[in-house]
């Protein structure tokens, strides 16, 4: 069981460094929601289910309900973080900011 | 004029400062608060209110003075913004945009019409600018409500875990405020109206003050909340963990409407018109 948990959890640390990455490496503003959006949000979806998993292990009634608190964080978590993201790129584009184009070839950097 | 006030703020400034030299250092065990007060709170404050939460305890009970004080003070504030920020007035320029609820269509007036469409067909929205993306208006929907259960119960649970009548009052407001910025602000105001903000802010305080003068009227001291046991019909322990609660709900109340309250006169420019 700790094995499964430790996995998951090492998952996720694998996509919020990815996240964290992307956000230091992607272009533009909007290209850099993408990580920060997607990467964060399936990351503490994985970190947030193994920590409930660890939490069942003595399977009384006080750590399921403590399990299924975390899961609903998670829950709560899908839905703000991608609307979060949407309503930044919205104020983004109503802001006039524009998208990145990749650079012509022989045009300089 | 301005220098007398730089003089004047250079001092009392200057004094302040001097006067941390003399604080004890952080965390000394030697200092007087660490040898008195604490210890006689660490072991006192289970059997004498039945609050496991010693931090709420002393903010409410012990120190229940300052914590009245502190919601009044949170009061003023939201008085200050109203007088300072509230205008009676009308905005400048007469224009009026309505957006057709069927089709989309925007329309945009040059006066102010006679007799206000019938809102089932045309929306008023903002002449900037109204947010009206479907995604983020029904997932704030969706999350208001348990939001707002979630700031009652830390409001309630303020006696078990973190938490209180400050920190869930301010969930509750923001609540409010995520209404008025994923829809718009006449659509929070329809649902808190400027009176009840006010009203409200007022009562927050009235209640903890006069949860205080009934321990008064009861025999007690003010704000002795074991004072309140013969009408709660609890013993005395018990009535003062039930008092902290009471006053934790007018602090949550005086805390919601005045965040409401100012953020309302801030986004409309004191108009409550239009706004986020």
């Amino acid at each position: 069981m700790n094995l499964v948990v430790i996995i998951i959890l090492g998952l996720g640390l694998v996509f919020f460094a990815g996240g964290a990455v992307g956000i230091l490496r992607f272009p533009d503003f909007y290209s850099r929601l993408h990580p920060a959006g997607k990467m964060d949000t399936l990351g503490s979806f994985l970190m947030l289910g193994a920590l409930a998993l660890y939490h069942l292990h003595p399977f009384t009634l006080d750590n399921v309900l403590v399990a299924i608190k975390i899961m609903l964080i998670v829950v709560f978590y899908f839905l703000a973080s991608p609307t979060a993201t949407h309503a930044i790129v919205d104020a983004g584009i109503r802001a006039g900011q524009s998208a990145w184009q990749k650079p012509k070839q022989g045009a300089g950097s | 004029m301005k220098a007398l006030a730089l003089a004047i703020v250079v001092l009392v400034g200057g004094l302040l400062v001097s006067a941390t030299v003399d604080f004890p250092d952080w965390a000394d065990p030697n200092s007087p608060a660490s040898r008195h007060v604490s210890p006689r709170y660490i072991e006192k404050t289970m059997e004498e209110t039945s609050v496991p939460n010693i931090v709420t305890a002393v903010l409410a009970d012990y120190r229940g003075y300052d914590t009245m004080f502190e919601t009044a003070v949170v009061f003023t504030a939201g008085v200050a913004c109203f007088l300072l920020l509230r205008r009676r007035e009308p905005r400048p320029g007469p224009s009026r945009v309505y957006r057709h609820r069927a089709t989309g269509v925007i329309v945009e007036m040059n006066r102010v019409p006679d007799k206000e469409p019938s809102p089932d067909v045309f929306k008023r929205i903002d002449d900037d600018w109204t947010p009206h993306d479907l995604i983020v208006m029904n997932v704030c929907r969706l999350l208001i409500p348990f939001i707002q259960l979630f700031a009652l119960y830390v409001i309630a649970h303020g006696h078990h875990s973190p938490g209180g009548g400050f920190q869930g009052g301010v969930i509750l407001g923001a609540s409010v405020i995520l209404m008025a910025l994923s829809w718009d602000l006449r659509t929070a105001m329809l649902r808190m109206k400027e009176t009840a903000t006010g009203l409200m802010s007022a009562m927050g305080v009235f209640i903890y003050a006069g949860v205080g003068a009934l321990a008064l009227a009861l025999g007690g001291n003010f704000l002795d909340y074991a004072a309140l046991s013969p009408l709660l019909r609890v013993d005395p322990v018990a009535a003062r963990s039930l008092g902290i609660f009471f006053v934790e709900v007018g602090v949550g109340l005086a805390v919601m409407a005045t965040m409401v309250l100012i953020y309302k006169n801030l986004a409309s420019e004191g108009r409550l018109d239009q706004g986020l």
